[in-house]
């Protein structure tokens, strides 16, 4: 059980011009679980292995649980890491896997087999000790994986994208059982991965990375509702929120096709050029007398059974709608939008840092 | 989830399956060529060994195959008691069976070395290994006697199983870097963090995956030194350190300036220097096919 915190971290690889790893400061408190997401290259996955001590960072300082880890090497630094592809040894048999930890502590023959057992006890894999590697479903060799790491009770989890090379329906199946699994164990997790609805569905927190730079530190909520930029708004939410250049006039903003929006009493600010998000929740479709409704025409109507996304073009610009599942406007029709004033974000237009 | 077409998995398996066996005179007449060529090429590495098999068990066997004029097993005989093959074979073995051990720990340590660490100017350094390998081994042979010499390794078995070793070692440390390369990172990351130190790790988790490679180093590795012939003739006058290869040819000339050919003991000596290579053959032959695919799968 530990606390992990990067202070200011740097990693360069020579094979690229730009550094994998920008100065990244970040502080994990005991028993959180936090998800690094971000696209592939950001960077996420490196921070995870300099933790782990399969890299070494460039400058910056790595601490666990309040000491440096910088320099010490993986063995001891007492961390468990699923990888993507789980490592599994295949030439060794799936109870062997999860008992060689406990082996190489030199554990007593009967306590490493009580703790074998009480983990494949706890992951239900008990019928799949004798088997090797090669026998295994993936989804079985992810909970063999799974077991090895916890088998030795690390002071801190890390997974690299486990649930990846899983079918979607077991994925979300294992991702509700990691979660439960990081409450009872109430190890500190770190979790990294590119799918932005597995990251809300696990994490206390979520760490949002590109092109090596954290972009934003916050719960699902936080990231969700007040995005840091224009990236974490893109990158946040399916589908992800809607973005219009606009222009900022005293209490409203105004986007080039037109619209104009009130704005919430409480956004301050100056006037001048924005990016305007609004998230497909955040617009109503109303009857055709409302007062300020903007028209837009529909372009297309999916529904998804619980909720539908008409998909509109306002003007050159096209925006995603989020309705009840009984509202199908027809694809060529007009209709009528509303803006919820507390939903709006601005975003800087140079610097897409967000304004409210 | 990418979901593929019916239509292109139909078209996909249809590809896969075996071509139709063609029917009827074209059909034969294609079978028949095709065995007759197989039959030649057959023959055209059997008959060798048939001669060597007539002229062994023949009192007088010429240099022509024909079925043992007058049947014995004295040749073999005849090759412990008056040529010492006894001896000689012990040289053999002994030798080659340490060249193949200073190999197989050689390649195991230089090939990982040079898969995994980054070394500055490791192209370079893998490029010159390939140079070394392309080196005709003739061309090396009067510097190897001059340092040799020097160094007091002629005639003994050390100087032997060097060169051999050295002989070998380019071409296996080629192979056993491309075996490593094979073998997933991960799997000695998931053991360092397990606990395990570099060196514990290689040898518990990467060594016992690159067994199909080590098999074929080791295999090669003896074949080669079994088989090799210059070296021998340079480093080695002594009678009481030669190897087969070396009592093999020697066998061949001192008789044929003075008596009649000894056909017969030759064979002998060539049928009990093809045994080993047999044994090793077939008992690292899974191994060995397994390596050479370079497959992990299913250990």
């Amino acid at each position: 059980m530990a606390d992990v915190e990067y202070d200011r971290v740097w990693k360069r690889f020579t094979s690229q011009t730009a550094a994998a790893v920008q100065g990244l400061s970040l502080q994990v408190p005991d028993r959180e679980l936090l998800v690094m997401l971000g696209p592939s290259g950001c960077g996420k996955t490196t921070a995870l292995r300099m933790l782990a001590g399969l890299e070494e960072p460039d400058d910056g300082d790595i601490r666990i649980g309040g000491k440096s880890v910088v320099g010490l090497e993986p063995k001891d630094r007492d961390i468990a890491l699923v990888f993507q592809s789980y490592a599994l040894y295949p030439h060794l048999s799936a109870h062997d896997n999860i008992g060689y930890p406990l082996k190489v502590r030199n554990l007593s023959k009967t306590e490493q087999e009580a703790r074998i057992d009480r983990v494949a006890a706890m992951l239900a894999i008990g019928h799949l000790l004798p088997r090797r590697p090669g026998q295994l479903s993936g989804g079985e060799q992810q909970r063999v994986a799974l077991a090895r790491a916890i088998v030795r009770e690390p002071r801190v989890f890390l997974m690299d994208e486990p649930l990846s090379n899983l079918d979607a329906k077991l994925r979300v199946h294992t991702r509700t059982e990691l979660k439960t699994l990081q409450r009872e164990l109430g190890t500190t997790m770190i979790f990294v991965t590119h799918d932005q609805a597995e990251a809300m569905s696990l994490a206390h927190r979520i760490a949002i990375l590109s092109a090596g730079e954290l972009q934003q530190l916050g719960t699902p909520d936080d990231v969700y509702d007040r995005p840091a930029n224009v990236f974490v708004a893109e990158f946040i939410g399916s589908p992800p929120m809607n973005l219009m250049p606009g222009e900022r006039q005293n209490g409203s903003v105004v986007t080039s096709s037109g619209w104009r929006i009130q704005l919430a009493t409480d956004v301050a600010g100056p006037s001048g050029d924005v990016t305007v998000g609004l998230r497909p929740e955040g617009i109503e479709i109303v009857g055709d007398g409302t007062s300020d409704a903007q028209h837009a025409e529909v372009v297309a109507v999916e529904p998804f059974g619980s909720e539908v996304i008409v998909d509109a073009k306002l003007g050159d610009q096209s925006i995603k709608i989020r309705t009840a599942p009984d509202i199908r406007p027809a694809p060529g029709s007009t209709i009528a939008l509303q803006a919820d004033p507390a939903a709006v974000r601005l975003f800087d237009r140079e610097t897409g840092t967000a304004l409210t | 989830m990418t979901a593929i077409p019916a239509q292109e998995q139909l078209a996909a398996r249809a590809d896969a399956a075996p071509l139709p066996r063609r029917k009827g005179r074209a059909g034969r007449l294609e079978w028949l060529a095709v065995h007759a060529v197989f039959l030649v090429v057959c023959a055209f590495f059997l008959v060798p060994f048939l001669w060597l098999l007539s002229a062994a068990f023949d009192a007088k066997a010429k240099a022509y195959i024909a079925f043992p004029a007058q049947p014995t097993i004295m040749n073999f005989v005849r090759i412990f008691t008056d040529y010492d093959f006894g001896r000689v074979l012990l040289n053999s073995v002994f030798v080659s069976v340490a060249t193949m051990i200073l190999v197989v720990f050689t390649v195991a340590l230089a090939g990982y070395s040079l898969s995994r660490i980054d070394l500055r100017r490791k192209d370079w350094v893998m490029y010159g290994v390939l140079l070394l390998q392309t080196m005709p081994i003739a061309a090396t042979m009067v510097p190897i006697y001059g340092l040799a010499r020097q160094l007091g390794l002629r005639n003994s078995y050390l100087g032997l199983i060097l060169v051999h070793a050295a002989i070998e070692l380019p071409f296996l440390i080629w192979l056993m870097k491309n075996f490593f390369d094979s073998i997933p990172r991960h799997l000695e990351e998931a053991a360092w963090l397990d606990g395990r130190s570099r060196f514990r790790a290689l040898v518990e988790i990467v060594l016992p995956l690159a067994r199909p490679g080590l098999g074929i180093a080791a295999g090669l590795a003896f074949l080669s030194a079994w088989a090799e012939v210059l070296m021998v003739v340079i480093l080695i006058d002594q009678d009481s350190l030669k190897t087969v290869p070396l009592a093999f040819y020697q066998a061949m000339r001192t008789q044929g300036g003075y008596t009649e050919v000894q056909y017969g003991v030759i064979a002998a000596m060539a049928i009990i220097y093809l045994l080993p290579v047999m044994v090793v053959f077939f008992a690292s032959r899974r191994l060995m096919v397994r390596g050479l695919i370079g497959s992990t799968r299913g250990l």
